[in-house]
């Protein structure tokens, strides 16, 4: 019988072309724009960590003064890095900034590159369980004394060594020698969640060097710098000392247990650095005054998914119930055009339900039809908006997740607009139309 | 075959209460071919959709083929029409997009028939109506009488138990309308129970049996009988009648 | 005489029709209305002028990493050597790139008095020397520009002067012209020397986008890592890029050359998520405007073909053929404007939505006001074919029986 009905709606379609067509453009082109806005708005959502997200933890302080920043700041001081480095309750913990330098190895044809480059601790790559081709990262020891160490991504690799093994060869930064320890597998987590502070969608950095080197290199920091009262900054010891903030500082905390004791021991350490005179906001309780971020708290509060795309969204929805009500409306007018054929097969002896099915089936395929519209139009203008308005390509690649929301979108509109019109035309009476026509 | 018993049917509007049908009686035997006739408005089309399951009464009880259909659902009735009823409209009600074949179809794909089922169905009927070799043309190919023909093929595909024909030759000129109607009469001969609503004095006069409907009330004449009987016994009769009729009077 | 009653009490007998296209309608106005009000903001927003010589801008990044490299020395001979290059009308080295999305921001006090200071609002600081103000092709409306020998290589030298931004002083002085004040940064002073009549900071959301300071510092000095800014004529500036590489490691191989960028490429992409903003909701307002037309054509088409007859049977009566287009007009007409108000009220109540999920500025009344009326002429437009067709209808069709 479906099939019977397939070809009655196809024959139905066919018969009214501008009809159809009007109708399938409507619905895809709603399908069109909510499936642009609703991709770029999922993958921009997307949260990276995944069952981890609960896991891992930023941590944010409030060391302003009284009456200067609103909000909690993304990154903490220098300071604060070092007293929580050494907090030894937590197992896995991570200061990380950004840095750049130009990369050579003894390879003299090639061009130095100047790469950006993280700077970061040793536990980095278990809190975001980065994949390693060879090697691993450096030992304990060097997260306290600093040695010349890096590990490097695979591409890198390839470039410098010929995608050769180079656990224990040499790359130099800005000249100095730094032996590699490991070499990372391809990572680019999209979002960048570690660091989403200078653009969320950018590439993953590709070396990582030790944090502990910070002191002694005076590292340039590529990043956000954020202060809240006047500090002369001429020399880097100035940066290290001062109360503005650069660093983010991440911790692993598995279980509610975990989380609550480093609860009391942020508490108790605010209250020390206040009896040395920092934290002066006295407004803020100890308690108010630190924040553990999951990595989907961290993710809103840096507005990884900008204001713009959520309002993208709700007027692309919007524009789709238009859409809907249009096909409501055209569906309504070809079905009731058709009630003396409703009448007759009625007669015959189709229900109700056949009558409902037959017609279902129709609206059922024009929504279908509008769906893959749909699909080609979505997929066309995120094609469009990667060339033309530079977003970026993992924002703007088709999600899989679409292949299956779309025809869900795609029927449920179909359905919705369909029901009543199918509803109406099957409660036809057969004996009105009966009568000489 | 078909028996109604003190039948009616109410209309109400807001203002006024129209009766089409009141006590309406009529018991049909099987093989019966009754002629309906009646003036406009006198309740022939009510009769007639009540006949056929198309409408609902208000009051009274129905059964057809020894079951009482008088409280269908609409799903039941839907059934039994398929199952039970075939219908002629005076406006052949073809539908135009299909081919001669898919409309002589219609009904076999609701009953849930197999392909080969349909196909051997769907070609009986149409080598009835004698026109199987136009399958694949559209109805507007067609002529009025040849599009009747197809009408009553597609309700006979269904091999029904009786035939529901509405002014059957109402649009079509006096041959065409001679064609249909034999074709009706030899339907009835192989045993199919027919009653046709007609206002056309002429054919009625060739069924069976003829009914009046005047005011929703049956006026069963029994005029005349069964078609075997001699044109010489008619005259008979009727002068008999006559006869009685004066001494009455 | 336009017979509304007719007409009204018509559409009441057929429902669904009608209300299935005042619900469109309703829907059209509130979302035409509000993103024609975004679409209108950004586009604003971008058309804002800089006051600089966008296109003739090129900037660019060195990282020199040879540790004998004495930077400041450095810095002044590859400004020289900038300035040397054929096609070049001048170059500078600064702190930051105008409409870059990356920079400085300050916010000094109007006196050494802690306890009394007022703050000036936070603005951009660009650090440069006595051509940078040449090189953005900034325009000088008071005072002066920095003197050679003025100039400084380090933050925290003394004489310091700068030249500020004409919002910015107007906005902190008033109507009092700012040269001769003193600005404050702990205990440094730097004194105003001149006002400059735009100079837009790194960051197009910024509030305080058009507050800018010039100070006098050659910012090349003490950092590894540095941007030049050079000027030249557009057509010039591909063949540039190349010529300037090849000069900086004829000086000095090492060190790292790159990021290239005009002024105006770099505008574009500060500005690309507006511009991706206005063009998807503009889109959307077509295509909703295209769909709302082709609806309305589509049922208006219908509605006719199923009058055949009552139209006949109105012209046999009498009735004029632009009496038939009068009924369909008023007819639709109506639902519009009934749709128009409603709709009208949801786009407010969208908008306040809006601005308080997403802090955007109160919708005006006059985008609900210009959705209707841009509505009435789409309506107008999809109704009057169909119309004029059905004023076609033969009076014969009356006694036709279809």
């Amino acid at each position: 019988m479906f099939l019977y009905y397939c070809d009655l709606a196809w024959r139905s379609i066919k018969k009214t072309p501008m009809l159809s067509m009007l109708m399938v453009l409507a619905i895809s082109i709603g399908i069109g724009i909510t499936i642009t806005t609703l991709n770029v708005y999922k993958t921009m959502s997307y949260n990276p960590a995944g069952d981890r997200s609960d896991s891992i933890n930023s941590i944010q302080l409030w060391s302003q003064g009284l009456d200067t920043w609103d909000d909690f700041q993304s990154n903490i001081t220098y300071t604060d890095t070092i007293n929580l480095r050494n907090n030894n309750e937590l197992a896995l913990k991570a200061a990380s900034f950004r840095t750049g330098l130009a990369m050579q190895s003894d390879n003299q044809d090639i061009e130095p590159v100047l790469k950006s480059i993280r700077i970061t601790d040793r536990d980095f790559f278990s809190i975001f369980e980065v994949p390693f081709l060879y090697g691993e990262r450096w030992s304990k020891t060097v997260d306290s004394q600093p040695a010349y160490q890096v590990v490097i991504g695979e591409k890198l690799n390839q470039t410098f060594f010929d995608g050769q093994n180079s656990v224990g060869k040499t790359i130099y930064l800005n000249r100095k020698p730094y032996q590699v320890v490991g070499v990372i597998k391809e990572w680019n987590p999209q979002p960048k969640y570690y660091d989403p502070l200078n653009g969320a969608f950018n590439d993953a950095e590709e070396v990582f060097i030790p944090f502990s080197l910070t002191e002694q290199e005076e590292f340039d920091v590529w990043g956000n710098t954020s202060g809240w009262k006047f500090e002369p900054m001429l020399t880097y010891q100035d940066r290290l000392n001062s109360e503005k903030t650069w660093i983010q500082f991440w911790a692993l905390l598995p279980t509610a247990a975990d989380k609550q004791q480093l609860q009391t021991w942020l508490a108790q350490y605010v209250e020390q650095q206040r009896s040395f005179g920092r934290f002066t906001d006295t407004a803020k309780t100890p308690q108010e005054s630190f924040q553990i971020s999951d990595v989907a708290l961290w993710l809103e509060n840096n507005d990884v998914v900008p204001r713009d795309n959520k309002i993208l969204v709700g007027l692309s929805v919007l524009f789709l119930s238009v859409c809907l009500v249009n096909i409501l409306g055209l569906l309504l007018t070809k079905f009731l055009k058709r009630a003396p054929e409703v009448g007759v097969r009625r007669a015959i002896g189709a229900s109700r339900g056949q009558i409902f099915s037959q017609y279902m089936v129709e609206v059922g395929l024009i929504g279908f039809i509008g769906g893959i519209v749909g699909l080609l139009w979505a997929w066309g203008a995120l094609t469009v908006l990667h060339a033309e308005f530079n977003v970026d390509p993992s924002v703007t690649g088709l999600d899989t997740s679409m292949w299956i929301i779309t025809p869900l979108i795609a029927i449920s509109t179909a359905v919705l607009a369909g029901v009543y019109p199918a509803w109406v035309v099957c409660r036809t009476k057969p004996s009105v139309y009966l009568k000489a026509q | 075959m078909l028996s109604m018993k003190n039948i009616s049917k109410v209309f109400k509007t807001d203002l006024v209460e129209t009766h089409a049908l009141r006590d309406f009686n009529l018991e049909v035997e099987e093989g019966e071919f009754v002629a309906v006739t009646g003036p406009s408005g006198s309740g022939k089309t009510t009769f007639l959709n009540i006949a056929g399951l198309l409408e609902g009464f208000t009051s009274g009880e129905f059964c057809l083929d020894g079951v009482n259909v008088s409280n269908l659902s609409d799903n039941h009735s839907a059934k039994v029409r398929n199952e039970k009823i075939g219908f002629i409209f005076q406006g052949f009600n073809l539908i135009p997009d299909l081919n001669l074949a898919e409309n002589v179809e219609v009904p076999l794909r609701y009953r849930g028939f197999n392909r080969a089922e349909r196909n051997r169905r769907v070609e009986s009927a149409l080598e009835q109506v004698g026109l199987a070799a136009r399958m694949k043309h559209l109805p507007s190919q067609l002529s009025g009488g040849q599009q009747q023909r197809v009408a009553i093929a597609r309700a006979l595909a269904g091999e029904p138990r009786f035939l529901l024909a509405d002014e059957p030759t109402g649009n079509l000129d006096s041959l065409m309308a001679r064609q249909v109607m034999e074709l009706l009469e030899n339907i009835n001969q192989t045993g199919t129970t027919i009653i046709m609503v007609t206002h056309d004095a002429e054919l009625a006069r060739r069924a069976q049996r003829n009914i009046q409907i005047v005011d929703g009330q049956v006026c069963d004449f029994s005029m005349y009988q069964k078609a075997e009987q001699s044109v010489v016994t008619d005259l008979q009769q009727a002068a008999g009648i006559q006869q009685a009729a004066s001494s009455n009077g | 005489m336009l017979h509304i009653k007719p007409i009204l009490s018509s559409l009441m007998r057929s429902k669904s029709g009608p209300v299935l296209l005042l619900l469109q309608i309703i829907l059209s106005v509130a979302i035409v209305a509000n993103a024609s009000f975004i679409i209108h903001e950004r586009l604003t927003m971008m058309q804002r002028d800089s006051g600089l010589m966008e296109e003739q801008v090129l900037s660019f990044n060195v990282y020199n990493f040879d540790p004998a490299i004495d930077n400041i020395q450095q810095n002044v001979i590859d400004q020289q050597i900038l300035r040397g290059l054929p096609n070049v009308i001048d170059a500078s080295s600064t702190n930051m790139m105008p409409l870059s999305g990356s920079g400085w921001m300050d916010r000094y006090v109007d006196s050494a008095d802690e306890d009394t200071a007022k703050s000036m609002p936070g603005f951009a600081l660009y650090l440069g020397n006595e051509h940078l103000l040449n090189v953005m092709g900034a325009k000088l409306i008071e005072g002066r520009n920095f003197r050679p020998e003025e100039i400084n290589t380090q933050l925290d030298q003394s004489g310091m002067v700068a030249m500020v931004s004409k919002p910015l002083a107007e906005e902190f002085w008033g109507d009092e012209s700012p040269v001769g004040k003193i600005m404050y940064q702990g205990a440094q002073t730097i004194e105003i020397i001149g006002v400059i009549e735009k100079l837009q900071g790194a960051w197009v959301n910024h509030e305080n986008f058009e507050y800018s300071v010039i100070q006098n510092i050659d910012f090349g000095g003490g950092l590894k890592n540095k941007t030049y800014m050079v000027r030249a004529l557009p057509e010039h500036i591909p063949a540039l890029e190349e010529a300037i590489v090849k000069a900086f490691h004829a000086e000095n191989p090492n060190r790292v050359i790159d990021g290239f960028s005009s002024l105006l490429d770099m505008k574009k992409e500060s500005y690309s998520n507006h511009r991706l903003m206005a063009t998807l909701l503009s889109m959307m307002v077509i295509l909703l405007l295209l769909i709302t037309a082709l609806g309305l054509t589509g049922m208006v088409m219908f509605n006719i073909q199923r009058r055949t007859k009552q139209i006949g049977t109105r012209r046999a009566l009498g009735a004029k053929k632009r009496d038939i287009v009068n009924f369909f007009m008023v007819e639709n007409y109506m639902i519009c404007l009934a749709g128009g108000v409603i709709g009208g009220l949801l786009s407010l109540q969208l908008g306040q939505q809006l601005m308080s999920l997403y802090s955007l500025p109160m919708l005006p009344m006059t985008y609900p006001i210009a959705a209707i009326a841009g509505l009435l002429i789409v309506t107008t437009l999809a109704v009057i074919f169909p119309a004029l067709k059905a004023a076609k209808i033969s009076p014969a069709m009356a006694t036709r029986s279809v």
